[in-house]
């Protein structure tokens, strides 16, 4: 799931070059990816409570 | 030209633009301490990277397009995920007598040892940290200039074509970063043990 955000970033920044002006809806995408990512790297089910 | 405009668009383009060399310069370096330790970053690593490049995005935006809160929306967002995910890493190695594979404490110093090697005395995801919050603290200061949202007068661009070779560095930049992070993880999770096993190459 990471090479998909890093893909999107990098679509993202060759559309922005390219001076599209819808680019940024891509970087959202990879933001809310990110967001998964971390969420499941987290592991709330085991870490929540005893780090918190 | 009344006090609030003292920002005028042209430059705040030239300030966007430093910060996105700024962030460039950043990264390449993550790429240069990744090589020259032999060290792949972990899952935490590569998401604060993702936050560098979306940062860098908006900041791009800003000097392709002019300034336009909308732009500097995107760095804040992106800023406050690397903000979150650098403190979550910092805080997973804050105490060293905490055994992660057991989530219990230990009383051997040496069960939590920090990722990676210090540079200039913090860790990476310490600098992570102090980065992400600079950047929410400089957009939110220089949001309060609204005369920078102004039309841009084109006699005044200061940057011509360099603008371009920005953008275009921060696209190679993203590209790279695509290709290596395939060969370190390829479509499944990345590997969290900070050793030089590329998935790709076995």
């Amino acid at each position: 799931m990471m090479t998909v955000t890093y893909g999107l970033l990098a679509a993202a920044s060759v559309l922005l070059w390219r001076r599209v002006r819808w680019a940024w809806t891509l970087v959202m995408a990879a933001l809310i990816l990110g967001i998964v990512i971390f969420m499941q790297d987290v592991d709330f089910s085991t870490n929540l409570g005893i780090q918190l | 030209m009344s006090r609030d405009e003292g920002l005028l668009p042209d430059l705040a383009r030239v300030l966007n633009f430093i910060g996105l060399l700024a962030m460039i310069g950043v990264l390449l370096g993550a790429y240069v301490y990744q090589f020259s330790y032999r060290e792949l970053p972990c899952t935490l690593c590569q998401l604060q990277r993702v936050a560098m490049v979306a940062v860098a995005f908006g900041a791009a935006m800003n000097v392709m397009f002019g300034p336009d809160p909308r732009h500097y929306g995107v760095c804040l967002v992106s800023a406050l995920l690397g903000l979150g995910v650098s403190i979550r890493q910092s805080l997973l190695h804050i105490n060293p007598y905490f055994d992660t594979t057991t989530g219990l404490p230990t009383s051997l110093a040496t069960s939590n040892p920090p990722f990676g090697q210090p540079v200039m005395g913090l860790h990476l995801y310490v600098w992570g940290v102090l980065l992400f919050a600079v950047v929410i603290l400089v957009v939110g200061v220089v949001q309060l200039f609204k005369g920078q949202f102004g039309a841009m007068r084109s006699e005044l661009d200061r940057l011509s074509g360099l603008a371009s070779v920005g953008v275009g560095i921060l696209a190679l930049l993203a590209v790279a970063e695509t290709l290596t992070t395939f060969a370190e993880c390829g479509f499944v999770d990345c590997p969290n043990d900070g050793g030089w096993n590329w998935w790709l190459f076995g």
